[in-house]
């Protein structure tokens, strides 16, 4: 660990092969330009990632990654990566599944160490998306997310209010949620699953809670997935990304937008009006952290009580 | 799209959408969904997709064909449309016309679009080309329709059935009788203007939707009634938790 801090002083990379708990790796174009308005580098995205490791490893450990690499910066084409491939070192963890969209096997990256995280970043991945179970349990996700995702002509304060209605849902169910900025426009509601019921019945009922959520705010959400149909003003309440090799930006995930912002858990009384995802990035975050620990950490305890929930929802 | 050595970059936009309402199908007692099932017809069982294979009846025997007969017998995807020749747009019979398509420029290929374009126009010619789409060669006509290029999908020869199963008259009417038709159609000839007709059965059906609608009673306070569709959601999943235990976890 001391040798990387070492390496890691950002004027002065004296070698780009680094030596990370025991595994080598050689980072390449460490001064390339991700951010051209900021002049944000590739560097400091693994430099990001190498101090908050301590944060975003519970959030990756045993799940399957989906890569989005931005060789080029945030402003040129991405593209998703989901095979560990021929070049993936050995020390490195990885999945086989059969993927029935591919139809054939993936072998996925877990990330299970910093040392593969720096390695997925090394690749150009701004962003880390990981699956919602782990594989241990791949059938089973340990939470269901609410994305909230506003389109073109909504405000954030508008993306503020939905997550509040969420929040309603999830108090007349008796039941906890936790809330995120995506790093993006929207904001994600976590509720910790626990690996206890399966796809299928996490997806039907986030589907309860976005359905419910569209019922209180009937003006300006909507439930209308295809784009065409959505309307400008209209904020999408997303609940199939609780389904199997659907992944999302994880909490202290980079993104690849302006300001190199962070997806950032936050605590429900900072989620009112006048918040914007803006005030969270990659500089910012650590002081925040430091204060207020990590608020995401329930997501990964206890599930709730699926039965329960759907009694106190009056059924 | 290109022709000899020209080549211009463009995307296609499907030119139609149904006007038709879009209706679900509902069990009278209780509203709920009505699902499909594939059933053997000599056992009444339930066939899953995976046991189901395609075949052709050739002379009273099946012929299987499996997805590596489809590939051998699929065109090369090339995602190009060729013009092989342009015609005069009259010679071409209203009858071959199927869907229309809109043709948009990609960046690079806006100003060769613009003069096709507007070439064609000054002509009165069509192209007429070759295309792949969902793995099928088809022939289309390329055509201007106000400021865009269109790709109408044209039926081959051999899909147009003959008339000789049809009792059709001879022609032979006397003079005077074809003059008096004559004179009734030109009485009744108008400009041609679409925008006259509409899809009345749809709006129709649409006002009596909203005037039903209208009748229930609209609860002020939504969490306290759930919507039904959410509602049996909630039924479903609960259902699910306590038959299929064995699913979960």
């Amino acid at each position: 660990m001391s040798c990387c801090n070492l390496m890691f002083n950002k004027n002065h990379f004296m070698e780009n092969t680094v030596t990370v708990d025991k595994h080598t790796l050689e980072f390449t174009n460490l001064d390339k330009i991700y951010w051209p308005k900021e002049k944000y580098t590739k560097g400091d995205v693994i430099l990001y990632y190498e101090k908050i490791a301590p944060y975003i490893l519970p959030y990756l450990k045993n799940r399957p990654l989906s890569l989005l690499r931005h060789p080029n910066g945030i402003e040129q084409p991405a593209f998703f990566h989901k095979d560990a491939g021929d070049n993936a070192p050995q020390w490195m963890t990885k999945f086989e599944i059969f993927s029935e969209s591919a139809n054939k096997d993936i072998n996925y990256i877990v990330c299970n160490n910093k040392a593969t995280l720096l390695y997925v970043a090394n690749l150009g991945s701004i962003e880390i998306n990981p699956w919602n179970s782990t594989i241990k349990k791949p059938d089973n996700p340990d939470y269901i997310v609410i994305d909230i995702d506003p389109s073109d002509g909504n405000t954030f304060d508008q993306v503020v209010e939905t997550a509040l209605a969420v929040k309603e849902v999830l108090d007349k169910a008796g039941i906890d949620g936790y809330c995120k900025t995506s790093g993006a426009s929207g904001l994600h509601i976590y509720i910790p699953f626990g690996g206890k019921y399966n796809y299928d019945q996490a997806r039907d009922f986030a589907h309860v809670i976005a359905s419910l959520t569209v019922e209180l705010l009937p003006d300006f959400t909507t439930l209308e997935r295809s784009l065409s149909k959505r309307g400008k003003n209209n904020i999408y309440v997303d609940f199939l990304q609780n389904r199997r090799g659907q992944t999302l930006a994880c909490a202290y995930s980079m993104r690849p937008k302006p300001g190199a912002t962070v997806s950032t858990p936050l605590e429900w009384k900072e989620v009112k009006k006048g918040l914007t995802p803006a005030q969270f990035d990659f500089k910012n975050i650590f002081k925040r952290v430091e204060k207020k620990g990590d608020l995401f950490a329930p997501v990964l305890a206890k599930g709730i009580d699926l039965k329960k929930a759907l009694k106190n929802l009056g059924v | 799209m290109g022709f000899g050595l020209v080549n211009i970059p463009v995307k296609l936009y499907s030119a139609v959408e149904d006007s038709t309402l879009d209706l679900d199908m509902l069990d009278k007692k209780d509203h709920s969904h009505i699902k499909f099932i594939r059933v053997n017809e000599k056992t009444g069982k339930e066939v899953k997709w995976e046991n189901i294979v395609k075949g052709y009846d050739l002379n009273g025997k099946y012929v299987i064909l499996t997805d590596e007969d489809f590939q051998k017998a699929s065109p090369e995807k090339t995602k190009h449309i060729e013009i092989l020749q342009f015609v005069e747009q009259a010679e071409v019979d209203s009858m071959y016309y199927e869907s229309p398509y809109y043709l948009a420029p990609e960046k690079t290929g806006a100003k060769a679009y613009a003069l096709l374009r507007d070439a064609l126009e000054k002509s009165g010619k069509a192209g007429v080309g070759t295309y792949v789409l969902r793995n099928k060669e088809n022939i289309g006509l390329i055509k201007v329709s106000g400021d865009a290029l269109v790709l109408n999908k044209m039926r081959f020869g051999e899909e147009i059935r003959s008339t000789e199963e049809l009792k059709l008259p001879d022609a032979n009417p006397k003079a005077t009788e074809l003059k008096m038709a004559m004179a009734l159609i030109d009485q009744l000839t108008e400009k041609f203007d679409m925008s006259k007709y509409h899809d009345t059965y749809s709006d129709e059906l649409m006002k009596l939707i909203k005037a039903k609608a209208k009748g229930k009673v609209i609860t002020p306070t939504p969490l306290k009634v759930v919507h039904s569709k959410s509602k049996d959601l909630m039924s479903q999943l609960k259902a699910s938790l306590e038959g299929g235990k064995k699913k979960a976890s």
